[in-house]
């Protein structure tokens, strides 16, 4: 026996899934907002596997998360691994391990980035080897490698049509998601947006299921050029909105949010429930799209291939790709919005981003969000899209600590900017929140005092807006675009525009 | 034999003079993170670019003191003790110097050389390492710009360094505007020769490994490998534990610096080799799948070496308080690097307080453990392989003193806050 090859260390490596077991095997999935798993829930259906996807996070799914892997975890990698952790656990205890390892396998996402991101995986082998469940399988889809065919007998095909499919999914979560955070604060009726919203994705998830199967490469990329199925299935769902009555002139701070990705997009006890918090304490929020990430890793490639030309041979070529392909993106996108009466909002341009962040942070640094985070914390401040910015850093997080250290000097430069970044541990909301709470008043108060100087601009009282308002039912229809004329806040730019003013 | 004392060898310039323009500047630069490894090239760099040799100055070593003095309520930034440090090393450069600089040079090394290049899917830095120079910056430009209060000009590029060609570019396009008369030409040579010079660092560091690892091998003694980031070197971030254990009489190899001799690397290689687990030496993909981050690279690559080596016994990890890096390899090094019987211990969560008392009560339980195990781990090592180790690892190497009749190693000496001194003291090329 040859110890050497026998008995030193290898790394964990998944038993093979294979075409034949799919029947018998459930994928399990998890980590983004419920609209959005619930359309990839869809697309693994429509793709001929089971999919399931895993229960919400809790708080115990963090303390776990922490048990189970080594020390010094950022939350987001205590968080998921506790999530999957906590689910196997309880399966392993119903139908035991064996068929735990036979009946489920897990899919997430790496990454090409040097942060833990890209090392989640590392953190759940342990978690299962703790847990006694080293025959389980999970496996990693590299989000930068677009076509990852594998041979046809693999059981998870992660090929470009899975792919193109789950970018059309993302973008269609994020803008009902942005229409709804639009809507819900103004509702007269409270919980009609979050019905609707619900009756929405399940709208498109259905068009999801009855996408084809399966198409060879460059045909599957023909068919999610110009297929209307989710277009389609987004101007029915607007019809779920229609009905909403609204009151735009409730005076409401404008809290812009933005952060580590993971903590970023989720809207659950990960990051204390901040955006129902928000809304609660009221606030009108801004969610941070996943697209708007995706756009970033776009201009980030770009400017990696900029920096290569004459160096590197197929740089000039692989740019041009890029930029193209970054720009059909942004297209669909913009399909989609449209879809949806165009109310939720573009995405920023990103050279526009790179520009105002460019001061004070070098935009070639990479690893979780990079000068994004700056330059969208100007951009609201500078361009008044939000009063406030509320950023969602999570703790022993190597990137994001790195960001909100450079926003030290923003602030210097910005001395009016309302900046409230929030390191979320996972366990410490009552910390969390007040800090966030000491920002909010001071938006709140800005948010008021803006909409007395729109009163004032527009030479309207309140009641004579809330007149106006009425002669004008569009103004409080769903899908009216509240123009911006130079305010934050939303009734701040309602009484502009009845007054044909602006700030 | 000497046991090689990596800190003394900083930055040491090289001795072909500059062929072109003098240029009259002073370069400051912080002695952090990744410079830890790649200094040589730096030094190299300026003085191929026409600065004087005494005119390039680096910071001190980590110290309490120099925090203390030059970083107190500057930090705008709540992260791992390594970078948290760099604000006192801005400051001692700043403020802490009797000839003042021009130039204070931060550079943000997105990715680093390493000999696994090509082995590996990445060569990135650690984001924070990345990272770094800018949030430090912003907390000297926070409530006023303190650079240009202080009349020095602040240079951070990004630069690719385990890109040669891509690098030349940036650094031309960072300097162009500050040196008088740059071409791309003349950057292009001059940094040709840093990585040069850095080949050579590496080459003559490896060397003196190998000195040590034939030490052992032919008198069948025990060393030990310190694994870590390569500023674990910095007395005031790795605590200079490694040199406690010399003082025991176990000479210390550091991960970085691993003989890569190819008749060694064959010898250890060869049955994962035959039996399909690695393509060659350098191929980690069997115990590291995600090899994005040159560090931690290096740093798996090395407890595998470590682990296969006789006549290295015992491993010992360094690792920063709030290392996010190091999080998820603490399982997966420890498995690799006692696989065949190593001994492993961790020195985890360092930051600024060397707790010396229990620092010593752990050193000489290592030396202990050492003593009563070692001849038995390197039997058991020695046995696993099915040839006898290379020739060139047992001839009988000059010996001007042996480790273990050297019981009281070299001092490391902790850089004087007075940067003066400290230059001579890094630059003996200089002025001699
Ligand atoms: S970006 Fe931060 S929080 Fe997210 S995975 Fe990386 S280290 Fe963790
Ligand atoms: S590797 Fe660890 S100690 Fe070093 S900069 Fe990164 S997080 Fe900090």
């Amino acid at each position: 026996m040859n110890r050497i090859v026998n008995d030193t260390y290898r790394a964990y490596e998944p038993r093979p899934f294979t075409a034949d077991q799919r029947k018998d095997v459930t994928l399990l999935f998890g980590g983004v907002t419920w609209r959005a798993e619930q359309l990839l829930e869809g697309l693994f259906k429509s793709a001929g596997y089971n999919a399931q996807r895993l229960p919400d996070v809790t708080v115990e799914d963090l303390f776990l998360g922490r048990e189970l892997a080594d020390v010094g975890q950022c939350c987001p990698t205590a968080f998921t691994t506790g999530n999957l952790s906590s689910f196997l656990k309880q399966e392993a205890k119903r139908i035991g391990p064996q068929e735990v390892a036979e009946k489920y396998v897990y899919v997430t996402a790496g990454a090409c980035g040097s942060c833990r991101f890209g090392q989640y995986h590392q953190s759940y082998e342990l978690a299962l080897k703790n847990l006694g469940l080293e025959a389980f399988r999970l496996f990693l889809v590299q989000q930068h490698e677009i076509d990852q065919s594998k041979a046809s007998d693999a059981g998870l095909q992660t090929d470009i049509h899975l792919l193109l499919s789950t970018a059309l999914g993302m973008m269609a979560a994020d803008a009902i998601q942005d229409l709804e955070y639009q809507l819900r604060p103004y509702e007269v009726q409270p919980g009609a947006t979050n019905k609707a919203a619900q009756k929405a994705v399940t709208e498109i998830y259905d068009a999801m299921l009855g996408r084809p199967k399966t198409l060879p490469k460059w045909r599957s990329v023909g068919w999610h050029l110009f297929t209307r199925r989710f277009t389609g299935a987004m101007r029915r769902a607007r019809g779920y909105f229609e009905g909403i009555q609204l009151d735009r002139l409730r005076v409401k701070p404008m809290v812009k949010i933005t952060g580590e990705f993971y903590l970023a997009t989720a809207e659950g006890v990960q990051n204390y429930n901040m955006h129902s918090w928000l809304e609660s304490e009221g606030a009108e929020v801004q969610p941070a799209p996943m697209v708007v990430w995706f756009d970033y890793l776009m201009r980030y490639g770009g400017q990696k291939l900029e920096q290569r030309f004459g160096v590197n041979k197929n740089a000039r070529r692989n740019f041009a790709m890029l930029k193209l392909g970054q720009r059909v993106f942004r297209a669909k996108y913009d399909q989609m919005r449209k879809a949806l009466g165009g109310v939720p909002r573009p995405m920023p341009d990103q050279d526009e981003l790179r520009k105002l962040a460019a001061p004070f942070f070098d935009n070639m640094i990479n690893g979780g969000e990079g000068d994004l985070l700056i330059g969208k914390a100007i951009w609201a401040h500078t361009r008044k899209k939000a009063h406030m910015v509320c950023e969602l850093s999570p703790y022993a997080c190597l990137p994001n600590t790195m960001s909100i250290g450079a926003m030290a000097a923003v602030q210097g430069a910005y001395p009016g900017m309302l900046y409230a970044p929030i390191e979320v541990k996972g366990d410490s909301d009552v910390h969390a929140l007040s800090r966030c709470q000491m920002v909010l008043t001071e938006a709140k108060t800005r948010a008021q005092d803006e909409f007395q100087a729109a009163l004032a601009a527009a030479g309207l009282t309140l009641d004579e807006a809330r007149r106006r308002a009425s002669d004008r039912p569009e103004v409080n229809a769903p899908f009216w675009k509240v123009p911006h004329r130079g305010a934050a806040g939303t009734a701040a730019n309602v009484v502009l525009e009845l007054g044909n003013a602006s700030l | 034999m000497r046991i090689p004392i990596l800190q003394k060898a900083f930055a040491k310039a090289p001795s072909a003079r500059a062929a072109g323009q003098k240029r009259a500047l002073r370069i400051g630069i912080p002695r952090v993170l990744n410079q830890w490894s790649t200094h040589r090239f730096w030094t190299t760099l300026f003085v191929e670019l026409g600065i004087g040799r005494r005119d390039i100055v680096y910071s001190s070593e980590t110290s309490e003191a120099q925090q203390l003095k030059f970083g107190k309520g500057r930090g705008a930034v709540d992260c791992c003790y390594p970078v948290k440090c760099m604000i006192g090393h801005y400051g001692e450069l700043l403020d802490g110097l009797k000839r003042p600089i021009d130039i204070l040079f931060s550079p943000i090394i997105l990715t680093v050389p390493s000999f696994l290049c090509g082995n590996v899917r990445e060569n990135m830095a650690c984001p924070r390492v990345i990272a770094g120079p800018e949030s430090t910056r912003a907390g000297f430009q926070r409530e006023k710009d303190t650079f240009a209060e202080k009349g020095v000009t602040y240079v951070s590029p990004s630069v690719s360094l385990a890109e040669p060609a891509l690098a030349a570019r940036q650094l031309f396009n960072a300097f162009k505007g500050i040196l008088d008369g740059l071409t791309p030409a003349e950057m292009q040579r001059a940094v040709d020769r840093a990585y040069g010079a850095l080949h050579e660092f590496d080459s003559e560091m490896r060397d003196q490994s190998l000195e040590v690892l034939t030490s052992c091998a032919s008198g069948n003694r025990p060393c030990i490998l310190a694994l870590g980031r390569p500023y674990h070197m910095d007395s005031g971030i790795g605590h200079a534990i490694e040199n406690e254990l010399q003082a025991f009489g176990y000479p210390i190899l550091w991960g970085q610096y691993l003989p890569l001799h190819p008749e060694v690397l064959d010898w250890l290689y060869k049955d994962l080799i035959r039996a399909g687990r690695i393509r060659n030496p350098f191929d980690i993909s069997d115990i590291w799948k995600t090899s994005h981050s040159a560090n931690t690279n290096e740093l798996l690559w090395a407890a595998r070496y470590g682990s296969l080596m006789p006549w290295i016994t015992c491993c010992i990890r360094f690792s920063s308080y709030e290392c996010g890096m190091d999080q998820p390899t603490y399982s997966p090094v420890q498995a690799i690097a006692e696989s065949l019987g190593t001994l492993f211990f961790v020195f985890q969560d360092l930051d600024e307080t060397k707790p010396a008392g229990s620092v010593r009560i752990r050193v000489e339980t290592i030396a202990y453990y050492l003593e009563r195990k070692s001849p038995k781990i390197m039997q058991g090592k020695l046995a696993a392989f099915q040839d006898a180790p290379p020739g060139i690892l047992l001839q009988n190497v000059p010996d001007t003193g042996t480790a273990s009749q050297d019981p009281l190693p070299e001092p490391v000496q902790t850089g004087s806050l007075e940067i003066a001194d400290t230059t001579n003291r890094q630059h003996p090329g200089a002025g001699s």
